[in-house]
C-alpha cells in the first residue's frame, strides 16, 4: 500500500522539527530515511506510525488519510529501535499479542505465530522469554510480532543500531528478504548509509527537517544533489577539495591541479568551487595527476586505504587493491578520474 | 585468619548490638512475658505468700476443712502473747505459772484457752481470763510472708499439720506474685471476644488494603499515567498530604468532620436532622471512618511505588503495544498489570504488616468503639496490658497477644511470598561470587 504525505509539518511546542515535507512510498517499496541524528527522520516515523500528530498535512495509506486516526486504527507494523518486546511473555505470547487485542480466537493466534515464525526462524525459540534471546533472535521477535497482523505498511525505527557487526550484516538481509516475500510497503529509519543503501529500494537523505534528495541508492551514490549527501554516502567517504572556477576548469590556487570541468557546469569566473572525489576515483589509473604524500595507510584486507596530502596541503583519500609497496611518510603521484569528479558550489550544490 | 572479615565483624558490632538490643531483645522479652500471668496485681518482680480471704476461698474447693479451720483464728502460748500478758499488769504468778506450764501449746478454740488458763494455780478473775485470752489471739488470715518457709513454719506453729501436697496447694493459692503458665494461650483460644476481636482485625487489614492500598492505589497510578505531567504531579502531591500531616493532626481533622458539633452536623442539620456524633453513633459508620482514615493514608504509599515501577516500564513498550493495536484497557490489563507484580506483593506485605501491628489511628478515632466494634488486635493487645478502664492491667496476656500478632504476621508473610511465586521474581545473578 502506497503511503503519501502531503506538506506533513511537525512541531513539540515552539520547535519546529519538520516543515512541509512531501514524499511518496510506493505500494512494496522499501523507503530508507537516512539522516543524522536529530534530522527529524524518528519523528516522521512517530508520525507515520500514529504516536505523534502531525501539527499540519496530511499523511495518507492508500487513498485512505489517517492524519487523524489513532495508532490503533492504522493497521502498521512497527520495530522500534529497542524492539520493545514485552518482557513478561514468551516469545509466542509476544507476536501473538496484536492477535490477542484483536480478539482472535487462541487456535488462529497458535497458527499465524507458527506461521511467523517460520518466517523469521525463531520456530524454536516460541517458549522463551525475551531475557532468555540474544539480540538477534529479540530482532527477529519484533520483526514477526510487527508483521504477524499482515499491517499494511512495516516501520523500522534504527532496527540494527543494537546489534554487533556481524549480526547487523545478516539481519541487513534477513529484513530485506522479509520484506520481498511478505511484499510489504516498509519505511526504514536509519543513520547508516550502508544499511539504507543495501537494503532498500530508494533512500531519502534528511538533513534538518528537510528531505534533501529521493533517489535510488545507485543514483544518489553517483549523481548526489548536494555535497551533503554526497559526503553523507560511501564508505570510505568522499574528500573534497576547494579551489575557483579559472577558464573552464576547476583550479587549486597555488598548485599545479587543474581539473578541466564540463560544459554543463557554468559558474562565474573566480567563483568558490568544491571538487569532490571518491576514493575509489583518486588512484594510479586517473587522468590529473595530483602528487602528494601518503599520511594515512590502512588495510581493509581485499583493499587498502590510503590518505593522501598534495602538495598545496589538501587532502585525498585513495582505495586501491591490496599493495605493498606504499608506506606511511612515501612520496606518490597518483591522479584524479576527472569524468567522476563532482562539483559543488560554495554552498554545496551540486553544478 | 582474614583481616579484612575480622574488620567487617568489629565495623557491623555497633549495629549487631543495637539489633540485639532494640530489635530482638524486645521480641524475646514479648515471648518470656507472654509465658506467665503477670498483671499489675502481681508486679514484674517476685511476690509474697499471703493467706487473703480469695486465696482461702479457692482452698475451699480442693480441702474444705482446712481451709474452714484456717478461717479461724487460733490461740497459740507464744512468746510474744507472753510478752503481752507481762505487760496487763496483772499479778506476776499468772505469767509465770502460764510460762512454765503451756509455753508452745496452741488451742483450737477461744474457749478451751480460756479453760484452761481458769484452770490455772494462780486463778485468774473472768475478766481477766479474757483479757489474757486475747493476747494469744492468732489468725493467718491476711498476714503476710516473703517465703513458703516462712508461711509453713506460721501453719506449723498454729498447729495447722499438713502433708506436702497440701501445702503446695495452699502456695499456690496464697502467693501473690506470677507464675510461669500457659494460660494466656489457652484464654486467648477459648475466648468469643478474642475471636471477635480477630475478625475485627482480619476485616480491617482485608478492607483497606483490597479498597485502598492496592486498588485504589493502582487507580491513581493509572490516572496520573494517562494524566499530563504537572497536574499528575498535582495530584499525586494531594494524596500525599494524609501522610505527611501528623496523625494527631489528621485524626482531630476526621473527628471534627464527624462531631456532633462538626461539619457534617451542620451540614446535615440543614436539612432537619438532630446533630449526632457521626463517627461513633454506630459500628457501621465507625467502621466506615476507620477504613476511610487508613486508607487514604495507605493510598499514597502504593501510589508512589506503583508509579515509580510504572515509569520503570520503557515508554517504547507503550507505543509499541499501541501500534499493535491494544485499547487503553488492554494496555493496562496486559502490559502494565503484570509488570506490576513485584510492587504489589510488595505493597501487600508490608501494608498487612503495617496494618496489624498499628492502631494509632484507631486509637485515636474511635478508641475501639463504640462498644468494641472497632477494636482490632493490636488495639486490644494494647488496652489488656497497657491501657484500660479496670486498671489490672495484664502483661501477661498482652504479650501473649502481640506474639500471635508476630505469628500470623509471618504465616501471612510467607503466604504472600508463595502466592506471588517469589522465586520467579528474583531472577538469577548472573554474576557468580
Amino acid at each position: 500500500m502506497r503511503i503519501l504525505l502531503d506538506n506533513f509539518s511537525k512541531s513539540f511546542g515552539a520547535t519546529k522539527v519538520i516543515e512541509n515535507m512531501t514524499f511518496e512510498v510506493g505500494h512494496g517499496e522499501m523507503l530508507a530515511l537516512l539522516g543524522p541524528s536529530g534530522c527529524g527522520k524518528s519523528t516522521t516515523l512517530f508520525a507515520i506510525c500514529g504516536i505523534h500528530r502531525p501539527t499540519g498535512g496530511r499523511i495518507l495509506f492508500g487513498d485512505r488519510d489517517v492524519t487523524d486516526l489513532p495508532s490503533q486504527a492504522r493497521n502498521i507494523g512497527v520495530v522500534f529501535q529497542s524492539y520493545a518486546l514485552y518482557p513478561h511473555m514468551t516469545v509466542a505470547e509476544n507476536i501473538g499479542f496484536p492477535l490477542k487485542v484483536k480478539g482472535m480466537a487462541t487456535a488462529d493466534i497458535g497458527k499465524e505465530v507458527d506461521r511467523i515464525s517460520g518466517l523469521v526462524h525463531i520456530g524454536n525459540l516460541l517458549g522463551r522469554r525475551p531475557a532468555e534471546l540474544s539480540g538477534g533472535q529479540q530482532q527477529r521477535v519484533a520483526l514477526a510480532r510487527a508483521l504477524v497482523r499482515k499491517p499494511d505498511v512495516l516501520l523500522l525505527d534504527e532496527p540494527l543500531a543494537n546489534l554487533d557487526a556481524k549480526l547487523r550484516l545478516e539481519m541487513r538481509s534477513e529484513i530485506r528478504r522479509i520484506q520481498r516475500e511478505t511484499g510489504i510497503t516498509a519505511i526504514l529509519v536509519t543513520h547508516d548509509q550502508v544499511e539504507a543503501m543495501s537494503m532498500c529500494d530508494r533512500i531519502a537523505i534528511m538533513k534538518e527537517g528537510e528531505i534533501v534528495q529521493i533517489a535510488t541508492p545507485a543514483e544518489m551514490y553517483s549523481d548526489p544533489r548536494t555535497a551533503f549527501v554526497a559526503g553523507f554516502l560511501g564508505n570510505p567517504p568522499i574528500t573534497f577539495l576547494r579551489g575557483v572556477m579559472a577558464n573552464g576548469a576547476f583550479v587549486i590556487p597555488d598548485s599545479e591541479i587543474r581539473v578541466p570541468l564540463p560544459a554543463s557546469v557554468s559558474a562565474p569566473e573566480g567563483a568558490k568551487l568544491m571538487l569532490g572525489v571518491r576514493p575509489e576515483h583518486f588512484t594510479p589509473t586517473g587522468d590529473i595527476s595530483a602528487p602528494g604524500n601518503v599520511t594515512f595507510a590502512e588495510t581493509q584486507g581485499r583493499e587498502n586505504l590510503y590518505d593522501v596530502q598534495l602538495n598545496g596541503g589538501s587532502l585525498l583519500r585513495s582505495i586501491q587493491p591490496v599493495r605493498h609497496d606504499v608506506n606511511i611518510g612515501d612520496a606518490v603521484t597518483w591522479a584524479i578520474d576527472s569524468k567522476n569528479a563532482l562539483v559543488f558550489d560554495d554552498d554545496g550544490r551540486r553544478l | 585468619m582474614n583481616t579484612s572479615r575480622m574488620l567487617g565483624l568489629v565495623m557491623i558490632a555497633p549495629a549487631a548490638i543495637m539489633i540485639l538490643l532494640f530489635f530482638l531483645m524486645p521480641v524475646v522479652l514479648t515471648g518470656v512475658f507472654s509465658m506467665t500471668n503477670m498483671t499489675t496485681a502481681t508486679g514484674i518482680s517476685g511476690g509474697a505468700y499471703q493467706i487473703a480471704p480469695h486465696s482461702l476461698n479457692d482452698l475451699k474447693s480442693t480441702m474444705p476443712d482446712i481451709a474452714e479451720q484456717m478461717a479461724q483464728p487460733r490461740y497459740a502460748i507464744d512468746e510474744a502473747g507472753m510478752k503481752a500478758v507481762e505487760g496487763l499488769g496483772l499479778d506476776a504468778g499468772i505469767a509465770t505459772e502460764l510460762r512454765a506450764k503451756h509455753i508452745g501449746d496452741v488451742f483450737q478454740t477461744r474457749r478451751e484457752a480460756e479453760r484452761m488458763i481458769k484452770g490455772l494455780d494462780q486463778r485468774p478473775s473472768t475478766p481477766d481470763v479474757k483479757k489474757i485470752s486475747e493476747q494469744f489471739n492468732r489468725s493467718v488470715v491476711n498476714s503476710r510472708f516473703s517465703s513458703k518457709e516462712e508461711l509453713f513454719s506460721a501453719l506449723d506453729t498454729l498447729g495447722f499439720k499438713l502433708t506436702d501436697a497440701q501445702k503446695d496447694s495452699v502456695a499456690d493459692v496464697t502467693y501473690t506474685g506470677w507464675n510461669w503458665t500457659t494460660e494466656n494461650f489457652s484464654r486467648i483460644a477459648s475466648s468469643p471476644d478474642m475471636a471477635r476481636v480477630l475478625f475485627n482485625t482480619l476485616l480491617y487489614v482485608a478492607l483497606v488494603l483490597v479498597l485502598f492500598n492496592t486498588a485504589y492505589a493502582m487507580l491513581l497510578m493509572i490516572w496520573t499515567h494517562y494524566m499530563p505531567s504537572a497536574p499528575a504531579t498535582i495530584f499525586r502531591s494531594i494524596w500525599l498530604l494524609p501522610r505527611i500531616t501528623p496523625v494527631v493532626i489528621y485524626v482531630l481533622m476526621w473527628k471534627w468532620l464527624a462531631w456532633d458539633t462538626g461539619f457534617i452536623s451542620v451540614l446535615m442539620g440543614k436539612f432537619g436532622y438532630p446533630p449526632k456524633n457521626y463517627m461513633l453513633d454506630n459500628a457501621y459508620n465507625a467502621w466506615v471512618f476507620v477504613v476511610l482514615i487508613n486508607g487514604f493514608i495507605g493510598a499514597s504509599m502504593g501510589m508512589l511505588v506503583f508509579s515509580s515501577a510504572l515509569k520503570a516500564i520503557p515508554k517504547s513498550q507503550f507505543f509499541a503495544s499501541e501500534v499493535d493495536g491494544a485499547s487503553r484497557w488492554q494496555q493496562i490489563r496486559y502490559i502494565i498489570l503484570p509488570q506490576m507484580r513485584w510492587p504489589i506483593l510488595f505493597v501487600t506485605c508490608y501494608q498487612t504488616l503495617s496494618l496489624l501491628a498499628s492502631f494509632n489511628e484507631i486509637l485515636l478515632s474511635t478508641r475501639g468503639g463504640p462498644g468494641k466494634a472497632t477494636e482490632v488486635w493490636s488495639l486490644a493487645a494494647y488496652h489488656t496490658a497497657l491501657n484500660n478502664y479496670a486498671g489490672n492491667l495484664e502483661y501477661g496476656l498482652g504479650a501473649a497477644m502481640a506474639l500471635v500478632l508476630v505469628v500470623i504476621g509471618i504465616v501471612l508473610s510467607l503466604g504472600y511470598l508463595r502466592i506471588f511465586n517469589y522465586g520467579t521474581l528474583v531472577s538469577r545473578p548472573l554474576i557468580e561470587d
